[in-house]
């Protein structure tokens, strides 16, 4: 229990007073001659149990009382039913908002959001404590930002929603470095949250740093979770995980693909999904059986006249949760498909040349073949991707490709004949190994990069592919695929995510890339998709930081066509949208995961906090009650059933005297 | 010793007046030495017809009905209720109990007064006055005497009586049924603070001895009520130990105690059939004396 007044409570040895006061009674007595000794004598020998009973209640009654007046007067506060735990007013207050989409929850039709009522009850909370300083920490990136008055939590612009996900560990660890560097006394860390699992990562390896470092800060920390964990019940949430332009003859058409889905299994419903573009809106419906409906490859025919490139929105009617009702999509026609090949070896360059300009939708595929001399005035700026065969550039050459990358490019890099030499991209190739019969990929990953398992699910036949000779690979690098004796076959830099480099080459001396040439293929194209994507006019992006450094790149021209009104500049990125820059559009949503990730369970939280000063208060959306409130008039309401039960214990003395007056003349009555 | 002008504290001669309207008489027959207001066991020279009895020789011829002889042609003698003095043996308790007052009039004052007033109104209808003071023991004691000269005397004891010791009425109330030779009124007044089984047997054994036996039982308001506010120490008014006691914690289980005597004492006077009179010491002298009067006046029909 927290007092506004603590210092009250050094009063509260008072409490022993009314004991005192019987102690100096039973020493003040009065002395009195007394004939009916007998009475007495037989009075002390009787069962003294209720009389001592009563006795005992009367004096705990009567301490009770006083200690009442002394808490009342102390200005106590409740911290809600689950936690009634030990503190004092803060002298700073740290508040974390998850701001994500599942934070938009409400629990029924026009009520609060989870987030809404989180922002009241922390703004009432913490003007009831009277924090010293209240910080907002929403986001990682800013840092904590003072906030002038608690009620302030709940107008403030940017602790409103987000089609982010939260980065709870990060904000916690923003919170610690604020704290080490200028907090002073008694912190508190109000999270408030619905648990999600993306946005809590509780499997990240840092909350072990996190947790530690806040144990050991010499101020008073103590972690307060205030948590909605409960889901909303009944939610759809849309996704459009494919649009594209297809144009036949003079008519055009979006083909768009979507997924419904919801996070528990439900009965079988029919969703009608609105389509808006150009100003058209169209309807179909979708039946969904299961957690999820798929509607693949939707079209909406477009007008003759209207441009090449726009947007839209799909949208499902309102349910429990808002913020996953609408999805924003842009569309353009594609950007050429433009690689660069720069191999030493005509073999190399003609098989990576092949691979490269069979475009996978049979459209239309540049590849130019430069030499190393020519390097400077190759088309860098409309390139998806280098492929890249020989020594690993250095000098001028390398600052152009580092420049192609920055700019979102994509390089393939495979061996020299020379082996060892040259540093790129943190690795740099080692000797070459002859093997004495051909190997195969021992691993791969299938699961994600240009390794990937196709669409339909079905691994690459990288197991096909045999290997005469390979190069070794030294440096910062993930193997995405691994000979036998664990040499990287493919292998993504650590330090830059658009290079690869493929140990081997695809010329018939070295390997069977090119007779096997799907693998060759897929990992070829997949790269140039990876890099059409910044050179996409339209792009799809998920709200959080990719979208705000996109945003930050722009310098801070994205101008927002539709979406959340009202969202900060500062925010860029944060917000659902669609957004132009200069001749660019981007189609900013809620990331994927967000419509699915579970809640975190209370223990696998609480175990995050273990060893710190750690309170759960769990509320629901549209919870009105305060997390905090005075209570000093229960404590008054206390103090005076204990004086009239004190009052009612001690009335039967007189009772008992008027019984006394009447017993004569009833007995006599009786003699 | 008090002379005779000097007036008794405990006799109120106005109230001595009123009561003298209503006779003091026995609810059973005396054995009394002369002619007197009560009745008696013998046959006497009254007025009021008791019974024939056939002639034997010896009897006064002038006691024989010549009338019935007429009719009968037998010899019957007319008797007559004899009418007798009686004598009232007042028993005061002079315990230490007994000094025990509230505030108000003492109960050693109070049992004076009963006494005094009984006393006069015996000497004054011809009965024979005796008293004992009862303590640990038979303090003093007068025998019963018609004499206006024995009733000073009597109250001369009732003035010089000073409550002290322990009570051991029932051993004193045996020695009383043992050694009075003659029945008697026995008048008790006291607060009867003994075991009230002993009292019984005391009771019985001066009814056994065909004693008249009135008890007079004097409580003090408080001694009722016990209505004390703050912890006190009682000092026992008849030299026992003292008590410390919380009022706020003993006067529930005090009341129950004092209930439970007081209904022990109920079903003993009961079964004893004595003429029992419980009195608060506030109720005025007179009122109870005039009750006791005036009820045994009304019940004198016993022989």
């Amino acid at each position: 229990m927290t007092f506004l007044q603590p210092w009250v409570l050094a009063g509260l040895p008072l409490v022993v007073l009314p004991l005192i006061i019987h102690l100096i009674n039973q020493r003040r007595f009065q002395t009195v001659p007394w004939a009916a000794m007998r009475f007495l004598l037989a009075a002390r020998a009787l069962s003294r149990g209720y009389s001592r009973l009563r006795h005992w209640l009367i004096m705990a009654l009567r301490m009770l009382a006083v200690a009442a007046v002394i808490l009342a007067v102390g200005r106590p506060l409740s911290r809600g039913w689950l936690a009634l735990a030990a503190g004092g007013r803060p002298d700073s207050a740290i508040v974390i908002l998850d701001r994500s989409p599942s934070m938009q929850a409400v629990a029924a039709a026009g009520g609060a959001s989870k987030l809404d009522t989180g922002r009241r009850q922390l703004a009432a909370a913490l003007a009831t404590l009277r924090a010293g300083r209240v910080m907002l920490l929403s986001d990682p990136g800013r840092g904590p930002e003072e906030v002038a008055a608690p009620d302030a939590l709940v107008e403030l612009a940017t602790a409103g929603p987000l089609a982010a996900a939260a980065d709870v560990p990060a904000l916690v660890q923003s919170a610690y470095e604020y704290i080490r560097e200028q907090a002073a006394g008694t912190t508190e860390i109000w999270i408030c949250s619905d648990q999600r699992a993306n946005d809590w990562q509780p499997d990240d390896g840092g909350w072990t740093g996190i947790r530690d470092a806040l144990a050991k800060v010499p101020q008073q920390v103590r972690v307060q979770l205030l948590a909605y964990p409960v889901p909303a019940g009944g939610n759809l949430a849309i996704r459009v995980t494919n649009v594209r332009l297809e144009t036949l003859g003079r008519d055009r058409r979006l083909v768009v693909s979507l997924v419904v889905s919801r996070q528990e299994d439900g009965e079988r419903m029919t969703v009608p999904v609105t389509f808006e573009t150009g100003g058209i809106a169209t309807a179909v419906e979708v039946e969904i059986v299961g957690r999820e409906a798929v509607l693949k490859s939707h079209t909406i025919p477009l007008e003759r006249s209207a441009e090449t490139k726009g947007f839209g929105t799909v949208s499902i009617p309102a349910d429990a949760n808002p913020a996953d009702n609408r999805f924003f999509f842009v569309y353009d026609e594609p950007p050429p498909r433009r690689s660069l090949v720069v191999a030493e070896e005509p073999a190399s360059a003609q098989v990576l040349e092949l691979a490269a300009s069979i475009a996978p939708d049979r459209g239309a595929a540049r590849v130019d073949v430069v030499s190393r001399g020519d390097l400077a005035a190759a088309p860098w700026e409309t390139a998806a991707a280098v492929l890249w065969q020989g020594p690993l550039p250095e000098g001028r050459d390398a600052e152009l490709v580092q420049q192609f990358l920055d700019r979102g490019g994509q390089a393939v890099f495979f061996p020299s004949d020379r082996g060892a030499g040259g540093r790129f991209a943190g690795c740099s190739w080692d000797d070459w190994t002859e093997h004495s019969r051909p190997v195969v990929a021992e691993s791969w990953r299938t699961d994600q990069d240009l390794l990937a398992n196709t669409l339909a699910g079905s691994a690459l036949p990288l197991g096909d592919v045999e290997v005469r000779r390979s190069c070794g690979l030294t440096g910062d690098f993930v193997p995405l695929a691994t000979l036998p004796g664990g040499a990287p076959l493919v292998a993504r830099s650590s330090r830059d995510e658009r290079v690869t480099f493929v140990a081997t080459t695809p010329t018939a001396r070295d390997s069977a890339l090119a007779a096997e040439g799907i693998v060759l293929y897929a990992v070829v194209q997949r790269a140039i998709d990876r890099g059409l994507v910044p050179l996409a006019t339209a792009r799809q992006v998920d709200a959080g930081p990719t979208a705000a450094t996109l945003a930050a790149a722009s310098g801070g021209a994205w101008t927002r066509l539709v979406g959340d009104a009202g969202s900060p500049s500062t925010e860029s990125g944060l917000h659902a949208g669609v957004y132009a820059s200069g001749e660019r559009l981007v189609a900013v949503n809620r990331p994927a995961v967000e419509d699915t990730s579970p809640p975190v369970a209370d223990e696998r939280i609480d175990s995050l906090f273990r060893g710190l000063s750690f309170t759960r208060i769990t509320s629901s959306a549209g919870d009105t009650t305060s997390l905090v409130q005075e209570i000093w008039r229960a404590f008054l309401i206390a103090m005076l059933v204990a004086l009239v039960a004190e009052g009612l214990l001690s009335l039967p003395r007189s009772a008992a005297a008027d019984r006394g007056a009447r017993l004569p003349r009833r007995l006599e009555a009786a003699a | 010793m008090f002379n005779d002008r000097q007036p008794r504290s405990f006799l109120d001669p106005a109230v001595l007046a009123r009561l003298a309207a209503v006779p003091f008489v026995a609810r059973r027959p005396m054995v009394g030495t002369v002619s007197g207001r009560h009745s008696s066991p013998h046959r006497g020279s009254s007025v009021e017809f008791a019974e024939y009895r056939k002639y034997v020789p010896g009897d006064d011829l002038r006691r024989l009905d010549w009338r019935a002889f007429g009719r009968s042609d037998r010899h019957y003698v007319k008797e007559y209720e004899a009418d007798t003095n009686l004598r009232l043996c007042l028993v005061l308790d002079t315990s230490g109990s007994m000094a025990y007052s509230s505030g108000g009039i003492s109960k050693i004052d109070y049992a004076r007064r009963i006494c005094g007033a009984l006393g006069y109104l015996a000497s004054q209808q011809g009965d024979a006055v005796g008293i004992t003071c009862v303590a640990d023991g038979i303090v003093r004691s007068l025998p019963s005497r018609r004499s206006p000269a024995h009733l000073r005397l009597v109250f001369d004891v009732l003035e010089e009586a000073r409550p002290a010791g322990p009570t051991r009425l029932p051993e004193v109330l045996h020695e009383i049924a043992e050694t009075a030779r003659q029945r008697a009124v026995v008048a008790v007044v006291s607060d009867l603070f003994c075991e009230p089984e002993a009292l019984a047997t005391a009771f019985s054994h001066l009814k056994f001895r065909r004693h008249d036996v009135a008890a007079f039982h004097l409580l003090d308001p408080q001694e009722l009520a016990f209505d004390f506010q703050r912890p006190t120490r009682f000092l026992d008014l008849e030299g026992g130990g003292a008590i410390f006691a919380d009022p706020l914690d003993i006067t529930d289980r005090y009341h129950t105690a004092l209930g439970a005597w007081l209904e022990s004492l109920r079903r003993v006077v009961l079964e004893s059939a004595i003429d029992y009179h419980r009195i608060v010491t506030d109720e005025p002298s007179e009122q109870v004396l005039a009750r006791f009067l005036v009820g045994r006046a009304a019940g004198r029909s016993l022989r």
